[in-house]
């Protein structure tokens, strides 16, 4: 180990690992610290990836050289789209991964990266000076200086696990942790509070009788994430006739790397449902929940809620769903989906049973909820950077976020801002109307959040453009201009970009019984192979593109202007030591929310809450007098 | 815009009046006053809030020009929200156009239009809504329409517009959970749960536009022209309407040759009456303009008073050109009530017909109901209830209309394909809605709305 990085990343989760892969490939010398090698890119709960809008931040990632695409795509078990039916706005990839394969190929990418070392330890301390983040503490050991660090640690800050009524101070089963650095940041002025999540028990495969449950196969061909795994099984449909069945076109085999290839030998989930008696042994036992017994006092995330949550709010209900999802290829471990509580074990065992299927089920481990710190997420700036410590990058679900997605994204960019701020290479941020990545981080540092924040399509002004098939155009420009992606991908993306370009212009202007082949492609049930003189070398999805921007053409169109149209207030920056208070006209509440937050741009001050349209031109007025003065 | 500077204008209406008022606002207005108004003991800027002082204006040279009352207002507490005073002066353009003149000359800046309002937008002492309000209310000529325009600036309309706006709120989350979330992780919606919301925001959209025409029937006045042929008695039933002779009338056909027009207030309504010429073919080179303004002023009008001469029997061409008139936007007088031909005294087919005389007054309690009933078709005056639209509100509100509408039919549809479109669409409609209501900044609009306002308020 080094005396001095240019980068330190506290935590190897989702965060962490694609801070530390994202800050080394680009160049600066990183250390990752973390508990334990063995835990690294650990799925501490449901083995899956992608879903609702999730999915489009993993497309996104892996259009800027994020690992997690290619981490599912080569240890997944399942493969689905959901939502096909409501359109390819909307629609989403998820992946069941392998739980053991997923962490293990993490580890294997992470031990292999240049410029980057893992480190295995405890941080006790931030070493800060003057207001600046100098590297860390570790326990019972030496300090590590570092230019910047990147704070990654998860649930574990004064992290509490509940069974019923037992507590266990953790951040995850059977893993402990000390550390002052909630305090530290707390004196530095952050704002910390406390969140809540939960997790179901695990059940023994064996011991569950399938009759009784629905199928839910998954899809083939698989839909992927990363283009590599795309492009690998492209190669091989060329090169074996169109057979998709059998082998990919490896350049070298590795098994830690690729265990199988993607989307083969797929594994089914099941799908069951509680019954009028689960909801009875629930309500019966409601005052021994963690939860609702009040040993917690942390918000709880809303949209994924707990068993003891769905019986308590929707009493009408005579079923929940629950998902019997296999976490492995080889494991003999079960998570069922849906039944994530707090209940105490006995309490537990009784409930699952009297679900169909599980009635002999045998218990690995008992479900729990955890309570842990988060840091007030509008003391960070759009590069996550600490307002209040410089070279402080925070990320992960220490900003108050919940999923394996919106944790890895944030990593990703805390990772590129950190080695931007240690080394000088490109720093990184997104606006609301080019990623969903952009909308995450501005929600975070504009308004906050009181419950664990999770992403939806429905949180994007413009969702027709923020499409997972049209991330790789999104991020074309970002990913060239930070170049952690291999040349001859950014190559392939500019080529696609301009393939569909050019096809859609090609198709506004050839004409056919006097209409242009594009107005014909808007028909319903007409599609891009149908028209004369179309491509056949297309890959799928780039068809699946030129037939979505023809389909949604005008409400594109309509939301393009309104980007265009808000673009002015989003450019108009305001200066980041302007005092609110000075503004006379400003009444005084509003002053201190823009105080407290310091909104980068006209447009982002507009999007504070209790931020009215007259704050807002009053601060316009203010802006251009300001600027006359001083010009 | 530089708030720090002190604005003025003359803030009464232009014409003869017993007092005039100049009104400046600003940070240092009060020490502005110090220089032109001369008063004895305290100077104005050191004198308390709301206090009345008698004293001179005088010119740059310290001369006298004439004799005022001053009155102090403090920020926040006045109308702009920053310090503002008032001088009285005695009536008349010449004089308070000099006051004005003697105010700029010590400092102060000829405010723009809407200016005031601006200042008291920009100082949080009103919204959008309410800024509009005021320019209504300046702008009122009958007192319906004054009522209106409190109502506005108390926030009915908000009101209102919000409850639209939640109505298709109550349809969207709904709508956007099912895009969020695949269909096994949420409970079945019901295509009511979204369609009866979205029904209500329509009805609600329809009843806010039908306020518009009352809105503007009630602000802009009714455009009434009477027509007919020469010598049915328009201009004696034109003086008649306005209580006094303003129309030159004689027995000779053709007697009114240009238009002539007046306002008068009927049941608290606005009505902008125009006499025309008679309508007849002639060789006259100045009456064939006549009669050529008179068709135009037909076309342009709220409603026209078709008038028959009822002493004489009907013309051949009579129900040629009554069948070419709106039936929605023209009644139908005939006049000479004392004087009636045998062949109009039985109730002719088609359409309703008034008699009168606008001679004696004969008939003229049922003629002023009928025309009344004519002018506010359509319009419910439901007193109060906020129905003060303006052009942009009425754009706007067509437009989340349209979306509103498309979008109900979409879903109606049952392809969950358009559903993406369809939360698109009501999007859209909602941030139409806090445009009207100012929730939603875009500059553009300000910059509208307070262009438009006179100078002085």
């Amino acid at each position: 180990m080094k005396q001095s990085y240019d980068v330190i990343v506290v935590g190897a989760g989702h965060a962490g690992c694609e801070a530390a892969l994202a800050a080394s490939r680009l160049g600066a010398e990183t250390l990752l610290v973390t508990l334990s090698r063995k835990t690294i890119a650990r799925m501490s709960c449901n083995p899956s990836i992608g879903g609702m809008a999730k999915s489009h931040i993993v497309f996104e990632l892996d259009a800027l050289g994020g690992e997690m695409a290619r981490n599912a795509d080569y240890t997944g078990i399942q493969f689905r789209i959901l939502n096909t039916r409501k359109g390819p706005a909307v629609q989403a990839n998820r992946i069941q991964s392998d739980k053991d394969r997923y962490p293990l190929r993490m580890q294997t990418i992470i031990a292999r990266q240049k410029k980057l070392e893992v480190h295995e330890g405890s941080v006790g301390r931030l070493i800060i000076e003057n207001g600046t983040v100098r590297g860390v503490e570790i326990v019972g050991g030496q300090s590590i200086r570092s230019k910047t660090v990147v704070l990654a640690c998860g649930t574990f800050l004064k992290g509490a696990i509940y069974i019923g009524d037992t507590k266990i101070p953790a951040g995850r089963a059977d893993e402990t942790a000390e550390t002052e650095i909630s305090d530290q940041l707390k004196e530095c002025g952050h704002g910390v509070e406390r969140l809540k999540t939960g997790t179901p028990p695990r059940l023994h495969k064996g011991s569950l009788n399938y009759a009784k449950m629905t199928l839910q196969p998954g899809e083939t061909p698989a839909p992927l994430f990363s283009r590599q795994a795309r492009r690998e099984r492209m190669f091989h449909v060329e090169h074996s006739g169109g057979d998709t069945g059998g082998m990919f076109h490896v350049e070298q085999w590795d098994p830690d790397l690729r265990p199988w290839p993607p989307g083969i030998g797929q594994i089914p989930c099941f799908l069951t449902h509680t019954t009028a008696r689960t909801h009875e042994i629930i309500a019966a036992n409601l005052k021994r929940s963690a939860l609702y017994g009040g040993a917690i006092t942390g918000t709880g995330v809303r949209y994924c809620p707990s068993i003891e949550d769905k019986v308590v709010k929707f009493p009408d209900r005579e079923a929940h769903h629950v998902f019997i999802e296999p976490e492995g290829r080889e494991s003999i471990r079960i998570y069922p989906n849906g039944t994530s509580n707090s209940l105490p074990e006995p309490v537990q065992v009784e409930m699952i049973r009297s679900i169909p299927g599980l009635e002999r089920a045998s218990f690995i481990r008992p479900g729990y909820a955890v309570e842990y710190d988060f840091f007030d997420p509008r003391d960070l700036d759009h590069s996550l950077e600490s307002k209040r410590i410089r070279g402080l990058f925070l990320s992960g679900q220490i900003n108050g976020t919940t999923g394996y997605e919106e944790a890895a994204g944030q990593g990703f960019l805390a990772g590129v801002n950190a080695a931007a701020c240690a080394i000088g290479t490109p720093s990184l941020r997104l606006s609301r109307s080019e990623a969903y990545l952009g909308v995450l981080v501005d929600d975070l540092v504009t308004k906050g959040t009181n419950e664990p924040y999770r992403m939806f399509t429905s949180r994007a002004e413009h969702r027709l453009l923020l499409r997972q098939g049209n991330a790789f155009s999104r991020m074309l420009s970002a990913a060239s201009n930070l170049q952690i992606l291999d040349p001859q991908d950014i190559v392939t993306m500019t080529s696609d970009d301009l393939t569909i370009k050019s096809e859609l212009e090609r198709l506004s202007s050839v004409r056919m019984a006097g209409e242009s082949l594009f107005t014909i492609l808007c028909r319903p049930g007409v599609r891009y192979p149908d028209l004369p003189g179309s491509r056949r070398d297309l890959a799928p999805e780039l068809v699946e593109e030129i037939e979505v921007s023809a389909r949604y053409n005008g409400y594109i169109r309509i939301e393009r202007d309104q980007v265009i149209r808000a673009e002015r207030l989003e450019r108009t920056r305001i200066p980041s030591d302007a005092d609110f208070f000075s503004i006379h006209a400003l009444r005084r509440e509003s002053a201190e929310k823009l105080s407290q937050i310091r909104p980068e741009t006209l447009g982002q001050a507009g999007r504070i809450s209790g931020v009215t349209p007259a704050d807002i031109a009053i601060l316009s007025v203010w802006l251009r007098r300001n600027r006359a003065a001083t010009v | 815009m530089n708030c720090d500077e002190t604005i003025c204008a003359i803030a009464t209406a232009p014409g003869a009046g017993a007092i005039a008022i100049v009104r400046l606002s600003g940070e240092k207005s009060l020490e502005l006053c110090d220089r032109v108004f001369k008063c004895r003991g305290k100077k104005p800027s050191l004198r308390p809030a709301n206090t009345l002082v008698h004293g001179h204006v005088v010119n740059a040279r310290g001369e006298p020009m004439d004799r005022a009352l001053l009155l102090v207002l403090h920020g926040p507490r006045s109308y702009t929200g920053e310090n503002t005073a008032e001088i009285q002066c005695h009536g008349g353009q010449v004089i308070a156009r000099r006051v004005l003149e003697a105010c700029l000359d010590a400092g102060g800046r000829m405010a723009e239009p809407g200016e005031f309002t601006r200042r008291a937008f920009l100082n949080g002492r009103m919204d959008l809504l309410q800024a509009e309000a005021v320019q209504d209310l300046i702008r009122a000529e009958s007192d319906r329409a004054a009522a209106m325009a409190l109502d506005q600036l108390e926030g009915g309309l908000s009101r209102r517009i919000r409850s639209v706006a939640e109505q298709i709120v109550r349809a969207v989350a709904p709508l956007e959970a099912t895009l969020d979330f695949p269909d096994d992780e949420i409970p079945k919606i019901s295509d009511d749960e979204i369609l009866n919301p979205l029904r209500e925001a329509e009805t609600g959209i329809r009843d806010l536009l039908a306020a518009w025409k009352e809105g503007r029937i009630l602000r802009e006045g009714v455009r009434i022209v009477i027509q007919g042929p020469p010598n049915a008695g328009k201009s004696t039933l034109f003086n008649r309407l306005l209580g006094h002779a303003r129309a030159i009338v004689s027995e000779h056909p053709g007697t009114t040759r240009d238009t002539v027009e007046e306002s008068l207030v009927m049941e608290g309504v606005l009505i902008r009456l125009t006499d025309t010429a008679g309508l007849r073919e002639t060789e006259c080179e100045i009456e064939k303009e006549g009669v050529r303004r008179s068709r135009t002023q037909g076309t342009r009008a709220d409603l026209v008073l078709f008038l028959l001469d009822g002493s004489r029997p009907p013309d051949p061409n009579e129900d040629k050109i009554l069948s070419e008139l709106d039936p929605e936007k023209s009644l139908v007088v005939v006049n000479k009530a004392d004087q009636l031909h045998p062949s109009r005294t039985g109730v002719p087919e088609g359409g309703r017909r008034v008699v009168i005389s606008s001679r004696t007054g004969q008939g003229e309690a049922e003629f002023h109901k009928a025309l009344l009933e004519k002018v506010l078709c359509g319009a419910r005056f439901s007193g109060g209830s906020g129905a003060a639209i303006s052009e942009r509100h009425r754009g706007l509100l067509i437009e989340a209309q349209d979306e509103v509408s498309s979008a109900r039919a979409d879903l109606e549809k049952s392809d969950q394909a358009l559903w993406v479109i369809c939360a698109s669409r009501l999007r859209s409609a909602l941030e139409k809605l806090r445009w009207i209501t100012g929730e939603e900044y875009r500059e553009d609009i300000l910059e509208q709305i307070f262009s438009t306002f006179c100078i002085g308020k």
